[in-house]
């Protein structure tokens, strides 16, 4: 299929991004570092999810919370409670927040603004019940007797390491399921209904259905992560799970790093998240996510494609030169 | 007479609580080129859209003697393609992606490269624009992406909503050119068109609509065009 994108410098790109992510562990980086980069990639699978969603679908969600709070409650839940195997209850969780997402069917109608709106909405409803539920949820004061990533064939995931590893794993294997649909037929019209699904209409796109499975899709990336953060960290309380943060800071990763790749969100998750926690926290200890906001400005200012929009206008420079 | 291939029975459709089209009941046969002529706000654009499930329809609509379900992608697997009144190309994407996207419905995927032949070869220009964006065309080149793009789905009933929209007249005889060669190649052809003249000049068929009704059906050979430009101005109401 013929696509204005060369497929090549997205290959060089992957294979860049691999590379680097392999450093940390080669290099034997400390507790503290890996700690920060396995926060840095569980926002770049959710940023991961919510650029798919922008992209293949045209869909602008203010609401990942949503799906990241339910993922990890239920993996959570069917881990402790009913004492089922983590590596199980992980992608449940994701296949749960999946779920969850049909309750959003009614408002795929919308578009723009009005779609962006009903999903804020949307979100505030499991915040909502997990805090009342308490007798399943704990409530307000949260959940923390429940276990934790086990180890596989003799890899702690438990460790920093290991948590790491398998993170690099999932978001890889993430932005590989993302490309697949993009250069498919459906891809195709997906993002024809990103930008008129009046047209798509015209040449036989069953546009909401379409725009369904992307959600569903988006959602199940979503939980996947919420339910690995939630094993990682050992504890859930509806204020962390479902906090508003986890529909922002997967916004400013994408836009900051160039929501119409499929590795923009990625690295720019991991280069925000490291600002705001290195320095960022540094500088300002109460209120650091000023500066993000500011460095997010002069991306925008400077690359309104982003980070990796930026990076290929430089290579592309040289390759002129 | 031969049994009709697209036919349309108290056919009522419009927006919200207004009425456009005020149950027609409308034969097209199969393999000719039909033209529905007719002033503003007759109706013709509502007609087609509600053919291809664009806008809601009440009473039947009928291929081949089967009833419709009215979802629009269900109509372009069936057979049904639009290409719409403004194009309405995919700006952002390239000639041959909007080629490409024609073929969406699954009935014709496995004739895509075939396909994309008999349009390039209908319309050179496009094949040596193909990777250009298609919102970077002039108004007779996006015209010719949403004909190739209709005819990418393979179409059993083709719908051209005024293909000569806002184009040089050099251009327009261009378009025709293609249009009368799809009918000679036994497609069969739903023309919506202002241009009255232009549109007799390819028709087998004409229907001419005034005011949601049809006020007259009749072959094109033959026709009688005082009384046809009675009809359009609603002259005889006058006299």
């Amino acid at each position: 299929m013929a696509s204005p994108r060369a497929p090549l410098p997205g290959l060089a790109l992957a294979a860049a991004f691999l590379v680097l992510a392999a450093l940390p562990l080669l290099l034997g980086a400390s507790n503290y570092l890996l700690g920060l980069l396995i926060s840095a990639l569980i926002l770049a699978g959710v940023a991961l999810a919510w650029a798919l969603l922008g992209n293949l679908g045209g869909m602008v969600s203010f609401g990942h919370a949503a799906f990241f709070g339910v993922g990890g409650y239920a993996s959570a839940l069917l881990a402790g409670k009913l004492g089922l195997p983590v590596l199980l209850t992980v992608p449940l969780g994701g296949l749960l927040a999946a779920l969850a997402s049909l309750a959003m069917l009614p408002a795929l109608r919308l578009s723009g603004p009005y779609f962006a709106l009903a999903i804020l909405a949307y979100a505030q409803i499991f915040r909502i019940l997990a805090t009342e539920a308490s007798s399943l949820t704990g409530g307000a004061a949260g959940l923390q007797r429940y276990p934790g990533l086990p180890t596989v064939f003799g890899l702690d995931l438990a460790s920093r390491p290991g948590a790491y590893a398998l993170l690099v794993a999932l978001v890889a294997l993430g932005c590989l399921a993302y490309a697949a649909i993009r250069r498919s037929a459906l891809g195709l019209a997906l993002r024809a209904i990103a930008e008129s699904e009046d047209a798509t209409r015209v040449v036989g796109v069953n546009s909401v259905l379409l725009k369904a499975w992307m959600l569903a899709l988006s959602a199940f990336i979503t939980g996947l992560f919420g339910a690995l953060n939630a094993h990682i960290i050992g504890f859930l309380e509806p204020d962390y799970a479902f906090a508003g943060s986890w529909s922002v800071l997967p916004i400013i990763a994408s836009v900051f790093g160039g929501y119409r790749t499929v590795l923009g969100p990625v690295g720019g998750a991991v280069v925000i998240y490291l600002f705001d926690q290195v320095v960022a926290k540094g500088l300002i200890a109460v209120g650091h996510q000023i500066l993000l906001g500011l460095l997010l400005v002069a991306m925008v200012l400077a690359a309104p494609n982003g980070l990796l929009g930026l990076l290929e206008r430089k290579g592309g420079a040289r390759a002129g030169a | 007479m031969p049994e009709p291939m697209l036919e349309t029975a108290d056919l009522r459709a419009g927006y919200g609580h207004i009425t456009v089209l005020w149950d027609l009941s409308l034969r097209f046969r199969a393999g000719a080129l039909t033209a529905i002529v007719g002033p503003n706000g007759a109706g013709k654009t509502t007609l087609l859209r509600a053919l291809t499930g664009l806008v809601p329809h009440r009473g039947t609509i009928r291929l081949d003697g089967q009833a419709l379900s009215g979802k629009a992608w269900d109509l372009a697997e069936r057979g049904l393609v639009m290409v719409p009144e403004g194009r309405m190309v995919f700006r952002d994407m390239s000639v041959e992606e909007n080629l490409h996207l024609g073929a969406y419905p699954r009935r014709c995927r496995a004739d895509l490269g075939r396909n994309l032949e008999r349009v390039y070869g209908l319309f050179p220009r496009l094949k040596e624009r193909r990777h250009q964006a298609a919102g970077s065309l002039s108004g007779g080149e996006a015209q010719m992406v949403a004909l190739g793009r209709g005819l990418m789905a393979d179409p059993r009933v083709l719908l051209i909503d005024e293909p000569s929209l806002g184009l040089a007249p050099v251009i327009v005889q261009e378009v025709f050119g293609v249009i009368r060669r799809l009918k000679e190649a036994g497609t069969t052809i739903l023309l919506v068109e202002q241009n009255t003249r232009m549109a007799l000049s390819v028709a087998d068929d004409v229907h001419l609509l005034r005011g949601g009704r049809v006020r007259l059906s009749e072959a094109a050979a033959g026709l009688d065009l005082d009384r046809l430009h009675d009809l359009y101005f609603a002259r005889e109401q006058a006299a």
